[in-house]
């Protein structure tokens, strides 16, 4: 048994437990994981008894319970300073933090701002599905040009050494991951460096281990499965 | 002029300046304020020539510009180690920023579906008012219990040298300080231990100077001020 329980609902229809997956694999952190899948009629229950807040994910430590996908992987990169998983620069590292802040306030479901559809509603996650373009509603599709916006801006100002956004992978690709999942699962148009850099994340052998798990997960939710015209 | 800027709006009126603004100040750090009010017709032009995103706060320091509130006061952490602006041991640390990133997801105002329950809209950051008591929605009580629930388990659990959430005074404590403002002004009613924290707040120094500030501002917005029964 290892030291670190992981805690989450199932990778195919979870948006994030993938950022905390992969922080995890990368720092090469040996961890074993509950999966608690939506479709399990306790699943509410369940998180409840397992995490302090009822939120997945969640990882267990010892006697500490960390939940929060921005704090564990805050908490992965201090456990495993040598994985790197800041940049070293300290301006860059800052900039990598303002970009997974970003990501946890804008990208997730959460902003659903009042008469608007939430992402979440509109583009469940579900990493094995595949659609046809959508009609974007604008309110999604600003928040779609917010992402590639700031990865086109980290691209070309911190990625020279490496292909992802800081160069060197870090916690700022393990928080845009599910967002590229997304992008792939509803063929959603990218420009060049946007669909470079998805393509580059895509073919990162943790992200590919991760999306082969999702895609041999038995459990279906007929919620996010819903047709696609 | 200072090596920093931070550029925000309004304090009477926006919920996210003081914690950045807070941190600032317990660090010890000289910063210039750039304060747009949200009344300025130009906010949104202005905010976005100042900041990459748009998002205000944000802070300056030579040719970076950081922005959400988080990252700020993590740069702020390190620009300051002798600050000490996290709990020195690191499972501590992990549940401070827990608690730090769930604050910011949760107590924003961004979980809303409906206007009806958006705690921005229904109790909109008005620090210079008083309410009665108001009758609060269950989904905005919930929002409450969540945050009264960490104050009282960090008061309990982790604060035995000190009157804060984590004994000294840290980001975690930052983070919660618009909340203890919109309870005072909303009049909301609190256990005894959360009353005595929140009692705490209010008296740090800086806390009180940022609401000397806020009050003595002379911009009115209308929405905020509208009365309430």
């Amino acid at each position: 048994m290892a030291d670190i329980t992981f805690i989450t609902a199932n990778k195919n229809y979870s948006l994030w437990t993938l950022p905390v997956w992969l922080c995890l694999k990368v720092a090469d952190l040996d961890f074993d994981e509950v999966t608690i899948p939506f479709s399990d009629p306790d699943a509410r229950v369940r998180f409840d008894d397992l995490s302090p807040t009822g939120s997945v994910p969640a990882l267990k430590h010892g006697d500490v319970t960390i939940w929060d996908s921005a704090a564990i992987c805050e908490y992965i990169a201090e456990l495993a300073p040598e994985a790197g998983l800041w940049p070293d620069d300290r301006s860059a590292r800052a900039m990598a933090r303002s970009v997974v802040a970003d990501i946890t306030s804008f990208s997730g479901a959460h902003w659903s701002a009042v008469e608007f559809v939430s992402v979440g509603a509109f583009m469940p996650t579900n990493v094995r599905q595949r659609t046809e373009p959508l009609d974007v509603p604008a309110n999604i599709q600003k928040i779609f040009d917010r992402s590639t916006k700031i990865w086109r801006d980290c691209r070309t100002t911190y990625g020279v050494n490496g292909p992802f956004l800081f160069g060197r992978f870090s916690i700022a690709d393990a928080m845009s991951a599910p967002l590229v999942n997304r992008f792939v699962t509803y063929n959603v148009p990218l420009d060049p460096i946007a669909a470079a850099y998805r393509d580059a994340l895509r073919a990162h052998p943790d992200i590919l281990e991760y999306v082969a798990l999702a895609e041999a997960e038995s459990w279906r939710h007929e919620p996010s499965e819903r047709p696609f015209a | 002029m200072a090596d920093l800027t931070l550029i925000t709006a309004n304090k009477n009126y926006c919920l996210w300046p003081l914690p950045a603004w807070l941190c600032l100040k317990v660090a010890g750090l000289n910063f210039d304020e750039i304060v747009i009010p949200f009344s300025d017709p130009d906010a949104c032009a202005r905010f976005e020539r100042h900041t990459p995103t748009g998002s205000v706060p944000a802070l300056k320091h030579g040719d970076l510009t950081l922005w959400d509130s988080i990252a700020i006061c993590e740069y702020v952490a390190e620009l300051a180690p002798e600050a000490d602006l996290w709990p020195d041991d690191r499972s501590v640390r992990a549940v401070a920023r827990a608690i730090a990133a769930d604050i910011h997801s949760f107590s924003g105002g961004h979980r809303a579906e409906r206007p009806s329950i958006d705690v921005g809209t229904v109790m909109p950051t008005n620090i210079r008012q008083r309410t009665n008591a108001i009758t609060v929605p269950d989904d905005i009580q919930t929002v409450f219990d969540r945050n009264t629930k960490f104050w009282r388990e960090c008061r309990l659990k982790y604060a035995s040298d000190g009157p804060y959430l984590f004994g000294r005074f840290s980001i975690a404590d930052a983070m919660s300080a618009p909340f203890v403002n919109r309870f005072v002004t909303y009049n909301v009613p609190l256990g005894d231990i959360e009353a005595d924290y929140r009692d705490t707040m209010r008296a740090h120094p800086y806390i009180k100077e940022y609401i000397a500030l806020a009050e003595e501002e002379p911009w009115f917005h209308p929405y905020s001020d509208r009365p309430f029964i």
